[in-house]
C-alpha cells in the first residue's frame, strides 16, 4: 500500500496549485474529445437507462407503497421492517444458503477434478471432452428445469422407475423440502460444472511446468505437487469462481420457479430469496416491497461475497 | 459535415431503440381502429373477424398477449397511456377495484340494460363495492363432481350421476363413500387429487370467504368458510383420502389416466383438461353435481380502458361479442362455458360426449352455473388463499401439526392484512 501512495507524491508535487487549471483543462478535453466521447456514449446511454436508472429507482421504490398501478405513497422503513420480521423472508434466505452450499461445493469439487483430468497428458480426445463438459451450459435454463421435473417427478419420474427396478419405495421427491433443494442443487452442478472446470483449466494452464519438473527433481509425490504447487497458484482462480458461484447461487430464480412454482412448492423447500422476490412483487403486487428484498439480497451478497474473500484470500496469506 | 450526419444518425437510432420506436399508427378518420388485448382461447378469433362486417367504420386490431398477461396489462396501467380500447380480464378482477377509476363505469355506457341477461353472481363479480361497473362476463367454470363410474361400480357405489350426488350430496358424506372405495379396490387407488383443491372448492361454493365488502377479514367469522373448508379438507388427508398430486401438474395428468385417482370436484373447463391428460380412460367419466353445493372457479371478463378514444363503440362490440347467441357459438368452438342465461338453454348443452360414456355434462353444468351464490373476493384474496393452501400442503405432505398450521396460517395472514 505504502508504495503507489509514495509514487504519487513524488510525481505530484505542487498539486494544489495545478488543481484548478487542471480542472478547465478536464472541460477541453473532453471537448476537444467530443467525438471519441460520442462513440462510446451508446454504453453509456443504454447502461444509465437499463442499468443505473433501475437501480437508483429501485432504491427509492424501496421506500414506497406501490401495487404497480395506483399511486405511491411513502411508506418509510416499513418494507424493511417487514422483510426482517417475515418467516417466509428467512426461510428464503435459509434455502438459499442451503442450495447454495449443496450445489457450489460439489460442483467445485468436481470441476477442479474434471479441469485437472482435461489437463492431464494421458487424456485422448480432449477437445471433445472440454465441449462437452461446457455444452450443458448454453441450453435453456426452462428446458432443463422440465426436464429435470421428469426425473424427479413423485410417482412417474426417471428416478423412481430406476429406483423401483431395484425393488426400492419410490420418493416423492417434490413433496420433500430437501427432495426439492436436491433436485435444484443437481440442476445447479450439472449446468455449471463444466463452466468452472474450462476457467480452471485456462488456470491449470497458466502454472509454468518448471515448477512441476522442480518438485519431481526434489522428489514431490503426484499429491504432493497438486496440494503445494496447484491449489496455491489456483487460488486467485478458485476465488474468482466462488464468487461468481455465490452471486449466481443468491440468485437461483428460474430452476425453481419452473420445477415447484411460484410458492417453491411443499412448504416452500424451493422458496429462494429471488423467487420471493418474483412473489411478493409480481403475484401479490408488492412492488415497493419487492425492490426492499431487492436490496436487502444486495446487502447479503455483499457480506457473503466478502466473507469468501477473507476466507479464501486469507487462507493464502498464511500459507505463504 | 457529412461524419456528423452518419453519427446523429447513429444517435436518432440509439434513442429509437431506446424509446421502443412506437409507431404512431395514422388512423383514417372515418374509420375507428378498436385495440383488444386477450389471450389464446378467452375469445373465438371467428367472432373477432366478424366485428368489422357487423360495424362498418369500426377495425379491431385484436391481439393475443401470450406470457403472463396480467404483469404485461399492469405494466400498461402503470405506464399511462398507450394501452388496448377493450381488455380481457381474468378472475383476478377483484386485485383491480382499487384503480377502478383506470376503466370505463360500464352502466354509464349502457350494462343496466343487458343485465338481466347474464347470470347475476357472474354479473356481480365486476361491480366495485361502490356499485360501478368495470367488467362485463365473458365465460363462467362452474364446478361439478367428475367421477369414474366404473371405479365407483366395482366399490360397490352407486353410479348415475343422480344417485351419486343423493349419496355424496355433504363433503363429510363424500368422504365416507371414498373411504369406502380405498378400501374395496384395495388402496391403489384415491378418492381426490390433492388438499388445496378441496380447500378451494369448499370456498368457492360458499358467499363469504375471507373478505366483506367493506373489505374487512371475516375469516374468524363462524359465517366464513375459511374454517370449516380447512377442517374438511384437514380431514380428507387425515382419512388418507389424497393421491397429493398438484392440480393439473404432469403428476395429475398421468395419475387420471393410470386410474390412481376416482375422482375430483372441478370446473368445467377442467373437461378439457382430463381429456387430454387421460385418453385411455375415455368413456369411463361421469359428473355429478358436487357434494357441498356448486362453486364457480375461474371465468373472464372485457372491460374497456379510460384511454380509449372510443368508449361507446368500444360497448357496443362487447356487448354484441358477448351476447347470448355468441356466447352459444363460443361454448360450441372453444367450450366457453356461457355466463348468458338465454345461451345455457341452448340445445347445445345436451350434446352427448362420449368421453363421459355419452352423459350430457352441460346439463350439470347449466345446473351448477345457476345455483352458484354471489360472492365478493376482495382485492388481498389471492394473497390469503395462497398463504392458507402453503399451509395446508405442509399439513398433507409433511405432517405439520394442523392446529399449529391454522395458528401460522392466521397469523400470516393478520399480518399480510397490516401490509
Amino acid at each position: 500500500m505504502s508504495q503507489p501512495l509514495q509514487q504519487r507524491t513524488q510525481f505530484d508535487p505542487g498539486s494544489s496549485l495545478q488543481v484548478p487549471e487542471r480542472k478547465r483543462g478536464l472541460a477541453t478535453e473532453i471537448w476537444k474529445h467530443r467525438k471519441q466521447y460520442l462513440a462510446i456514449s451508446p454504453f453509456y446511454i443504454l447502461f444509465a437507462v437499463f442499468g443505473l436508472f433501475p437501480i437508483l429507482f429501485s432504491m427509492y421504490l424501496s421506500f414506497q407503497k406501490w401495487d404497480g398501478i395506483g399511486v405511491m405513497t411513502f411508506n418509510g422503513v416499513n418494507n424493511y421492517q417487514f422483510m426482517v420480521t417475515d418467516p417466509e423472508f428467512w426461510k428464503a434466505v435459509g434455502n438459499t444458503l442451503l442450495i447454495w452450499i449443496y450445489s457450489t461445493i460439489p460442483m467445485l469439487f468436481f470441476a477442479l477434478i474434471i479441469a485437472f483430468l482435461l489437463n492431464a497428458s494421458f487424456v485422448r480426445f480432449r477437445t471433445f471432452f472440454r465441449i462437452g463438459y461446457f455444452l450443458p451450459n448454453v441450453t435453456s435454463l426452462v428446458a432443463v428445469a422440465i426436464v429435470f421435473s421428469t426425473v424427479f417427478s413423485n410417482n412417474y419420474g426417471l428416478l423412481n422407475y430406476i429406483l423401483s427396478q431395484f425393488g426400492a419405495d419410490p420418493v416423492e421427491w417434490l413433496n420433500k423440502t430437501w427432495g426439492i433443494q436436491l433436485a435444484v442443487s443437481i440442476m445447479v452442478i450439472w449446468r455449471w460444472v463444466g463452466y468452472n472446470a474450462i476457467i480452471y483449466l485456462a488456470g491449470l494452464q497458466s502454472i509454468p511446468t518448471v515448477l512441476y519438473e522442480a518438485a519431481k527433481i526434489d522428489g514431490a509425490t503426484g499429491i504432493q505437487s497438486f496440494f503445494r504447487i496447484t491449489i496455491p497458484n489456483l487460488r486467485p482462480i478458485i476465488l474468482f469462481t466462488v464468487i461468481t458461484s455465490t452471486i449466481g447461487g443468491m440468485q437461483i430464480f428460474t430452476e425453481p420457479q419452473v420445477l415447484v412454482g411460484n410458492d417453491g412448492g411443499v412448504s416452500g423447500g424451493g422458496l429462494t430469496i429471488v423467487l420471493y422476490l418474483y412473489r411478493e412483487a409480481f403475484v401479490n403486487n408488492y412492488f415497493g416491497y419487492g425492490s426492499a428484498v431487492g436490496w436487502g439480497m444486495f446487502i447479503l451478497i455483499a457480506l457473503i461475497s466478502l466473507i469468501n474473500w477473507r476466507v479464501v484470500q486469507g487462507g493464502g496469506a498464511k500459507d505463504e | 459535415m457529412t461524419k456528423y450526419r452518419a453519427l446523429s444518425m447513429c444517435l436518432l437510432l440509439l434513442v429509437f431503440m431506446v424509446t421502443g420506436c412506437s409507431s404512431g399508427s395514422s388512423s383514417n378518420s372515418k374509420v375507428k381502429t378498436l385495440t383488444l388485448w386477450y389471450w389464446n382461447r378467452s375469445l373465438d378469433d371467428n367472432l373477432i373477424n366478424e366485428v368489422q362486417k357487423q360495424f362498418p367504420g369500426i377495425r379491431i386490431n385484436a391481439q393475443k398477449i401470450g406470457g403472463d398477461f396480467k404483469s404485461k396489462l399492469k405494466t400498461t396501467l402503470a405506464a399511462g397511456g398507450g394501452g388496448p380500447d377493450i381488455v380481457a380480464f381474468n378472475d383476478w378482477v377483484t386485485e383491480l377495484f382499487p384503480s377502478a377509476d383506470r376503466f370505463y363505469n360500464l352502466y354509464d355506457l349502457g350494462a343496466k340494460d343487458i343485465e338481466k341477461d347474464y347470470l347475476d353472481w357472474k354479473w356481480q363479480l365486476g361491480v366495485t363495492p361502490k356499485g360501478e361497473m368495470i367488467a362485463m362476463p365473458i365465460d363462467t367454470g362452474p364446478t361439478a363432481l367428475f367421477y369414474r363410474a366404473d371405479l365407483f361400480k366395482q366399490a360397490g357405489l352407486p353410479t348415475d350421476p343422480e344417485e351419486v350426488h343423493r349419496m355424496m350430496g355433504t363433503w363429510e358424506d363424500y368422504f365416507a363413500a371414498g373411504e369406502k372405495l380405498q378400501k374395496a379396490l384395495g388402496g391403489k387407488v384415491k378418492l381426490l387429487d390433492n388438499i388445496g383443491q378441496v380447500y378451494n372448492q369448499i370456498n368457492s361454493q360458499s358467499d363469504k370467504v375471507y373478505f366483506d365488502k367493506n373489505e374487512n377479514f371475516i375469516g374468524e367469522d363462524p359465517s366464513s368458510s375459511m374454517k370449516k373448508a380447512w377442517d374438511l379438507a384437514v380431514k380428507a388427508s387425515q382419512m388418507n383420502l389424497l393421491a397429493n398430486a398438484g392440480t393439473f401438474s404432469t403428476e395429475w395428468n398421468a395419475a387420471m389416466n393410470n386410474g390412481k385417482i376416482a375422482s375430483f370436484v372441478g370446473a368445467v373447463w377442467s373437461k378439457q383438461i382430463l381429456m387430454d391428460a387421460a385418453p385411455d380412460t375415455t368413456g369411463k367419466w361421469r359428473v355429478a353435481r358436487a357434494p357441498g353445493g356448486d362453486g364457480n372457479n375461474g371465468g373472464s371478463f372485457l372491460a374497456i380502458m379510460k384511454t380509449s378514444k372510443y368508449p361507446k363503440e368500444s360497448f357496443e362490440v362487447m356487448k354484441w361479442l358477448l351476447n347470448p347467441d355468441n356466447q352459444e357459438t363460443s361454448f360450441k368452438t372453444l367450450n366457453l362455458f356461457p355466463s348468458a342465461t338465454k345461451a345455457l338453454d341452448s340445445d347445445a348443452m345436451k350434446n352427448k360426449e362420449e368421453f363421459f360414456g355419452g352423459q350430457a355434462t352441460g346439463e350439470i353444468f347449466t345446473e351448477s352455473a345457476r345455483n352458484v351464490k354471489p360472492s365478493y373476493f376482495g382485492t388481498k384474496y389471492s394473497n390469503l388463499n395462497g398463504i392458507v393452501n402453503r399451509e395446508l400442503s405442509s399439513v398433507a405432505l409433511e405432517g405439520k401439526n394442523p392446529d399449529k398450521a391454522w395458528k401460522d396460517a392466521l397469523a400470516r395472514v393478520k399480518k399480510e392484512l397490516l401490509r
